[in-house]
C-alpha cells in the first residue's frame, strides 16, 4: 500500500524546524488540489448576485438553492442520468465477466499455445488501429448510434485481464487440484470457487470500470449522435463546455425576468458541475483504496 | 466422474480440456479479434482513397494510392504547426510535470502524522478521479474574461486578460491544468517504492552524521530511480500524443495556433470532415513516431542505467 509500514520515520529524528516547513508545504499543495472543488461548491449554493459580482470566495454568500431547482426540473438531465446507470451497470458486469473469463484459462500451465494467446492479447496493448478505422467498424456493425456502442467496444479490457490473472496465480493449486478430484469441470471449478473468493480483485476492476465509464464522454461524442442516449458527461459537454442552447433554454422556462436569466446562467454551470460530480465525490473514500490496490497490482512485473 | 475417467482426461488432455479453456475464452477471443484487429487491417485505407459505402476495407475495389495520404499531410499547411503543437505540448507536461510526483512523493514520505499525512494523499488524487469534462468546465469558467483568475489579476491591479483566446496561453494553461490533475495519482507508485525501504538504511546514515535531507538524496531518491526511469521511458514514448481529449474540450478555433493537435485534427478534420483515409494516415505516421522514440529511449536507458522496459 502506499503508506509506510514501518514508519521509518520513527526512528529518524529532525528539528521541529524542517517538520513545520514540510507541514507548510503540503497545506499548500492541499489547498490547491481542492479549492477549486470547494470554489465550484459554494459558488453553486450562493445567491445568483454575489455569484455573477465574483464576490464569493471563501464562505457561500446569500444561501441559494434555485440552480439546483431548476436542475432538477431538466428532463434532459435526468435522461442522461438513466443512460449513464445504464452504460454504467451493464459496461462493469461484462467488464468483470470478460476479464474473468480471459484470466483463468491464462492460468493453467498445461493449456496449448498459452504464449501465443498471451501475445494476442498483449499486442493490442501497444498497437491499434487508431480512432478512424474503429469509427468505421463499429459504424458497418450497426452498433452507430445505439447504446451498444458504447457498451460493447469496451467489455473487454487486456488490462483487467492480466490484473485478474496476476490474482488468480496466487491461489493455492492444492484448492483447484481438489475440486477436479471431485469431479468438478473448469467451468464449474471457475464458478463455484474461483470465483467466490476473487471478490477483492472483482471489487478492484469494478470501481475501476464504475468510475471510467462514469466518466467518459468521447466515445459518446464520436458514436451517438442521438441526444436520447447521451450519458451523463455527454450532457455536460453540451452544457458547460459548448455552451449550446440548452443552457439558456433551460433557465428561460422558469426565469420570467432577463436579469434573473443571465445571473443564475453562470451559477447554473457551476451546480451542474456538483450535481454530475457528486456521486464521484460521495463514493470516492469508498473506492480509492481499492484504486490504489489496482495501480499497485498492476505495475508488478512479471 | 470416476478415477478411470479421471486417467482419460489426463491422457486426452489436449482435446478435451483444451477445448474446454478455449471456449471459456472465446468470447474474449473474438472481442479482441473483432474490435482490436480489424481495425489495425483497416489502417490499408491509409493506401487507399476510400469513401463510406466501399466494401469494408476492401483489397480489390480500391484504388491504391500508395503513400499520397502522408505526403499530403507533409506538405499540407498545418504540418508544421500540427507537430511542433503537439510536441511541445507533451514536452512542456514532461519538462514542469514530471518532477512534480517525484518532489511530492519525497515530501510525503517525510511527513510523520499519519493523519495529516493521509489527508493530504488522499486530496492529491481527488482530481485523477473527475472526469476531464469537469476539469474542463472548471478551467473554462475561471479563466473567462470575468473568472476567479481575472479577479485576482484585477485585486492586485492588474488588467484582465482574455485567457481562453489569447493562443500565448494555451500551453500554460493545459500544462498547469494537466499538473494539477495527475501529480497525486502518479506519485503513488514512488510512494510504494519508497516504503519498501529498509528502515535501517535510514538509521545507518544517520550515524554517518546525515541529515533528513541528505538521507532523502542518498536513500529515498535511489530507491526510486527504476520507477523513476521506467516512467520516463513510457513519456518520451508518448511525445507525440498530448492529451487530445482534454484539449478537444478547453481549446476553441482562436487558440488554434497553439493548440491544435493531431489528435485533435483528426477528430476535426479526418472524422468530422470524413476524410478518413488521411486521418488513418496520419495516425499511423504518430503511432511508428511513438514507437520509434519508445525504442530509442529504451536502448538507451539499458545501455546507461540498466533499467529498461523489455
Amino acid at each position: 500500500m502506499a503508506q509506510v509500514r514501518r514508519n521509518p520515520n520513527r526512528i529518524r529524528e529532525g528539528s521541529v524546524v524542517v517538520d513545520m516547513i514540510l507541514y507548510a508545504i503540503a497545506f499548500v499543495i492541499c489547498l490547491i488540489t481542492l479549492y477549486p472543488f470547494y470554489f465550484v461548491i459554494i459558488m453553486s449554493i450562493s445567491s445568483p448576485q454575489e455569484v455573477a459580482a465574483m464576490n464569493v470566495f471563501w464562505f457561500p454568500k446569500g444561501f441559494n438553492l434555485s440552480s439546483y431547482e431548476l436542475i432538477v426540473k431538466d428532463t434532459k438531465m435526468w435522461w442522461a442520468y438513466s443512460n449513464t446507470l445504464i452504460y454504467v451497470g451493464a459496461g462493469t458486469i461484462l467488464n468483470c465477466l470478460m476479464a474473468v473469463l480471459g484470466a483463468y484459462p491464462l492460468t493453467v500451465r498445461k493449456l496449448k499455445g498459452r504464449k501465443w494467446v498471451v501475445a494476442f492479447l498483449l499486442i493490442p496493448m501497444y498497437f491499434g488501429g487508431g480512432l478512424i478505422p474503429s469509427y468505421l467498424l463499429v459504424n458497418k456493425l450497426g452498433l452507430y448510434n445505439t447504446m451498444f456502442a458504447i457498451i460493447i467496444p469496451g467489455m473487454v479490457s487486456i488490462w483487467n485481464i492480466i490484473l485478474v490473472r496476476t490474482f488468480f496465480t496466487t491461489i493455492p493449486d492444492g484448492l483447484k487440484e481438489s475440486a477436479f478430484i471431485d469431479g468438478a469441470s473448469h467451468l464449474q471449478l471457475l464458478f463455484k470457487i474461483i470465483i467466490p473468493i476473487s471478490k477483492p480483485i472483482l471489487a478492484v476492476i469494478a470501481i475501476y470500470s464504475i468510475v471510467g465509464i462514469w466518466n467518459s464522454w468521447f466515445d459518446s461524442l464520436v458514436y451517438l449522435p442521438n441526444e436520447k442516449l447521451h450519458p451523463l458527461q455527454m450532457y455536460l459537454y453540451r452544457v458547460v463546455v459548448q455552451q449550446s442552447v440548452d443552457l439558456k433554454m433551460l433557465s428561460l422556462e422558469d426565469t420570467k425576468n432577463a436579469v434573473a436569466n443571465m445571473l443564475s446562467n453562470i451559477q447554473l454551470k457551476y451546480a451542474i458541475i456538483v450535481f454530475t460530480t457528486l456521486p464521484v465525490i460521495f463514493t470516492y473514500p469508498f473506492f480509492q483504496k481499492h484504486f490504489i490496490k489496482g495501480a499497485l497490482l498492476g505495475s508488478l512485473k512479471e | 466422474m470416476k478415477a478411470i475417467s479421471q486417467q482419460g482426461k489426463r491422457r486426452t488432455f489436449h482435446l478435451r480440456e483444451n477445448a474446454q479453456l478455449y471456449l471459456i475464452m472465446l468470447p474474449v477471443l473474438l472481442h479482441i479479434l473483432i474490435f482490436s484487429y480489424v481495425p489495425m487491417y483497416g489502417i490499408i485505407i491509409a493506401f487507399q482513397d476510400y469513401y463510406p459505402g466501399k466494401p469494408f476495407f476492401s483489397l480489390t475495389e480500391t484504388n491504391w494510392v500508395g503513400f499520397k495520404h502522408f505526403i499530403d499531410f507533409f506538405n499540407g499547411p498545418y504540418f508544421g504547426r500540427l507537430i511542433r503543437n503537439t510536441f511541445l505540448l507533451s514536452f512542456y507536461f514532461l519538462l514542469f510535470g514530471f518532477w512534480v510526483p517525484i518532489l511530492f512523493s519525497l515530501l510525503m514520505n517525510e511527513l510523520r502524522h499519519r493523519v495529516y499525512k493521509k489527508f493530504v494523499q488522499t486530496a492529491s488524487y481527488l482530481p485523477h478521479f473527475i472526469s476531464n469534462v469537469v476539469v474542463a468546465g472548471m478551467v473554462l469558467s475561471f479563466i473567462n474574461v470575468d473568472g476567479i483568475v481575472n479577479v485576482i489579476i484585477k485585486m492586485f491591479g492588474g488588467t484582465p486578460i482574455a485567457l481562453n483566446t489569447e493562443p500565448a496561453y494555451f500551453p500554460a494553461i493545459y500544462t498547469i491544468t494537466s499538473i494539477w490533475k495527475s501529480f497525486g495519482w502518479s506519485s503513488i507508485l514512488y510512494l510504494a517504492a519508497m516504503s519498501s525501504v529498509d528502515p535501517h538504511l535510514y538509521e545507518a546514515a544517520k550515524m554517518d552524521g546525515a541529515n533528513r535531507f541528505k538521507q532523502m538524496l542518498h536513500i529515498s531518491l535511489p530507491s526510486i530511480r527504476p520507477t523513476i526511469f521506467i516512467l520516463l521511458i513510457f513519456a518520451i514514448g508518448n511525445l507525440l500524443s498530448a492529451n487530445s481529449e482534454f484539449i478537444l474540450l478547453i481549446y476553441n478555433p482562436m487558440v488554434y495556433e497553439t493548440a491544435d493537435v493531431i489528435g485533435t485534427y483528426l477528430y476535426r478534420d479526418g472524422l468530422l470532415g470524413g476524410n478518413f483515409s488521411m486521418g488513418t494516415a496520419v495516425g499511423l505516421f504518430i503511432s511508428i513516431i511513438n514507437f520509434t522514440l519508445l525504442y530509442i529511449a529504451n536502448t538507451l536507458s539499458r545501455k546507461y542505467s540498466d533499467y529498461a522496459l523489455w
